[in-house]
């Protein structure tokens, strides 16, 4: 019964969207009902996507979903899919018929389709949650273009640099300290004096060596001057955007001889097997070591990315936002947005860690008092941090990170002394990109 | 002599009957009309898109781009002439030597050589297989901490930059793909060889001809049929080439291929009509080639 309401209320909404020429007039029209949501939401059905996590991915959202079920009433209908399938045609799927919510990505990735209209405004929702969550994170949920944020922030990591404690001992230095350049070039010299690899980096998804380039270029030329390129308002060509690769260029003589043949799974491995002095990396790969053996887990260490410019010191981290986006072409919109609201409040989060989320919740209600050393530590390097970027893939135009930066940073670290050349190439196809 | 072919024609025409032709309506508008609707209608879309900047999400957005896509292909992008390079190896590869190869392994079987059925099966095998579960095998094999490096005792640290270095990259993947190239291309010809008749064969054999005069004056021509199918299938495999590199890399910027451009550009969040001008470039590629020597093997058989 209800669930037909919802068929005709999505209909009107799409009318409505078709008249006025803009789907985010749906938000709006929905909300005004929103006094009646509660009883619609009763017996309806909300779709729910989970974007990867096997086995753990599934046990959480069922145990997130079941507890929303026995608030509300509402039944949800949960599936979970590919990730990178999912973000690959993520444009066709909500075009057609999306599930109502799903984990999403702040930055780029969610601000360019909401700006789109392809998801819901959830304005009305992180009001309900302000006073849970920092504003950084709502800053970082909102579009920069129409104000409206359109992802519900709920967890994130840092990218830091990871080393193990027991290698940095062996040569002699205090793991605790590591703390500037000339410190990371000396653990890099004397890691390689062992006969092993100094800093351990993969290129062959193109996307993860992005880390490295974000992170030397914020401790270079500060975290302004690196939205600011990714957004265009500065150069590629621009003598300090050199800079950073000349950085970047000091670390390939450390690196492993075959970047381009492996990715992120390979660069933990190396770690793992105590093959490399240090790695930029997100920390999500941290149970992989728990998973190995507990000492494993109790060697493993991340410090923010050393200084370089005592101007900007360390106060830049990549810590990717994640949270719930609600398709605004879904069949139960009102659903969807009651559905992602319960996922990013604190009940909801306190079911998922439960069901063993590990994840760092942004949320301010999100209890840390039992957290391990290492959780602990990540914790610290995102304290650490005054300016947040979200990984030059979230933060720069999809049709330019991916296809033009990826590429570059390839073949830079295959021939690095073709750096002008390739810099005028990306700040070319930068200008040729269509403006708005 | 037009005129005889044109009356000879409209005899042939006149002479079907009615449930002739409802059959032939049929069988030739359902399938002609499935295939205007699913590929000349994008492929027309594709094209007047190509000269576009768009998103691929709302309509309104579309703006005219003229040339502009194409000219960001061919002045800025290092990409497109790598990818050129790689399916234009690849196509060399595979006319040159993958090809010819199948033709004489189909050859030397079919003359029934020792243990034939053994290496027709062993050949024939890589066929059975699709090119993404190929480059999941051959992935699993060659990468740092894979099976093969560990033959060579490389662990991670020290693996051998098989898939990475391009001096060693373009030879790897044309071996992976002609190996299931050569078995392909082998069990085409077999089927096309045991279809003529042995007596030429004989004859000629008896005129004292050599082997390599046989196949070249009597193997070759009366295979015409086939060798069409084989020269086009050779052309399109080679520039379409897309799911056992996409499979071994994941990203497509290690080893490109003009494919792999085309798909970089539609999906994600990267969408943006230089894809579908990548595509227009990869169609002209397979069409004027195909188109052309169709016509001229045509053009000999009514000769």
């Amino acid at each position: 019964m209800s669930e037909e309401k919802n068929v005709v209320s999505r209909r009107s909404v799409l009318k409505g969207a078709a008249i006025g020429g803009a789907a985010l007039a749906a938000g709006g029209a929905l909300s005004a009902e929103s006094a009646s949501a509660a009883t619609r939401l009763k017996g309806s059905t909300v779709k729910w996507t989970t974007r990867g996590g096997g086995a753990t991915g599934d046990k959480i959202a069922k145990a997130v979903n079941d507890a929303f079920t026995k608030k509300t009433g509402a039944k949800v209908v949960a599936q979970q899919v590919n990730s990178d399938d999912f973000q690959n045609n993520f444009a066709q799927i909500m075009q057609g018929s999306p599930d109502d919510a799903f984990g999403w990505m702040a930055g780029y990735r969610s601000n360019h389709f909401g700006e789109m209209g392809l998801l819901a405004d959830l304005t009305r929702e992180i009001g309900h949650l302000k006073s849970t969550l920092p504003t950084a994170a709502i800053k970082g949920a909102t579009s920069p273009v129409t104000k409206k944020p359109y992802i519900l922030p709920t967890t994130y990591y840092p990218w830091g640099l990871h080393y193990r404690k027991s290698m940095v001992k062996e040569i002699g230095m205090n793991p605790e300290k590591i703390n500037n350049w000339d410190d990371f070039v000396k653990l890099m010299t004397l890691t390689q004096k062992k006969g092993l690899v100094g800093y351990s980096l993969g290129a062959k998804g193109g996307w993860e060596a992005m880390g490295t380039f974000d992170i030397l270029n914020a401790r270079v030329n500060g975290y302004k001057y690196h939205i600011d390129l990714l957004n265009g308002r500065a150069k590629w060509t621009d003598a300090r955007t050199k800079e950073t690769f000349k950085y970047f260029a000091q670390l390939i003589p450390f690196m492993n001889e075959n970047v381009m043949d492996i990715s992120w799974d390979g660069m933990r491995d190396l770690l793992l097997q105590k093959k490399t002095g240090a790695m930029m990396m997100g920390s999500w790969f941290a149970n992989d070591f728990k998973a190995k053996s507990q000492a494993d887990y109790d060697d493993l260490w991340v410090v923010p990315f050393p200084e370089i410019n005592p101007k900007f010191g360390v106060d830049t981290i990549d810590a990717p936002l994640d949270g719930i986006s609600v398709a605004a072409n879904g069949k139960n919109v009102t659903g969807g947005k009651a559905l992602a609201e319960f996922w990013a409040s604190p009940e909801g989060i306190a079911e998922a860690v439960k069901a063993g989320d590990t994840n760092i919740y942004v949320s301010k209600s999100f209890d840390t008092s039992s957290y391990d050393a290492f959780n602990k530590q990540k914790l610290a390097v995102l304290a650490s941090a005054k300016n947040i970027m979200f990984f030059l893939d979230r933060d720069a135009r999809g049709d330019f990170a991916g296809p033009v930066v990826g590429p570059a940073i390839q073949s830079f670290i295959k021939k690095p002394s073709d750096i002008n050349k390739i810099l005028e190439n990306v700040q070319a196809q930068w200008d040729a990109l269509p403006k708005n | 002599m037009k005129t005889a072919a044109t009356v000879k024609k409209n005899r042939s025409r006149r002479s079907l009957s009615k449930t002739d032709r409802f059959t032939l309506a049929t069988f030739v508008g359902i399938p002609t009309l499935l295939q205007i609707i699913l590929l000349w209608v994008p492929a027309v879309v594709t094209i007047i898109l190509s000269f576009t900047y768009w998103n691929g999400i709302r309509l309104k957005d579309i703006q005219w781009a003229g040339i502009q896509n194409y000219k960001n292909i061919f002045v800025n992008n290092p990409l497109f002439y790598q990818a050129l390079k790689n399916n234009g190896i690849w196509l060399a590869f595979f006319v040159l030597i993958a090809t010819p190869l199948g033709i004489m392994l189909a050859y030397q079987i079919d003359r029934g050589i020792k243990g034939h059925a053994f290496y027709e099966s062993i050949y024939y095998l890589p066929v059975v297989l699709s090119l993404a579960v190929i480059g999941i095998i051959w992935n699993f094999m060659l990468q740092p901490g894979g099976f093969v490096q560990g033959l060579m005792g490389r662990d991670i640290g020290n693996a051998i930059s098989i898939y990475g270095d391009p001096k060693i990259n373009t030879w790897v993947i044309l071996g992976i793909a002609s190996w299931r190239h050569i078995g392909y291309i082998m069990l085409l010809y077999l089927s096309g060889l045991k279809s003529v008749d042995p007596a030429l064969k004989e004859a000629a054999a008896i005129d004292g001809a050599t082997e390599w005069q046989i196949f070249r004056k009597i193997i070759l021509p009366t295979m015409q049929p086939v060798n069409i199918i084989i020269v086009v299938i050779t052309l399109i495999e080679s520039l379409r080439a897309f799911d056992l590199v996409y499979i071994i890399y994941g990203s497509p910027t290690i080893f490109p291929l003009l494919n792999l451009l085309v798909f970089q550009n539609f999906a994600g969040q990267g969408i943006s009509m230089k894809g579908a001008a990548y595509a227009v470039i990869l169609l002209l590629l397979c069409i004027v080639p195909i188109i052309t020597y169709l016509r001229i093997s045509f053009k000999e058989d009514l000769k």
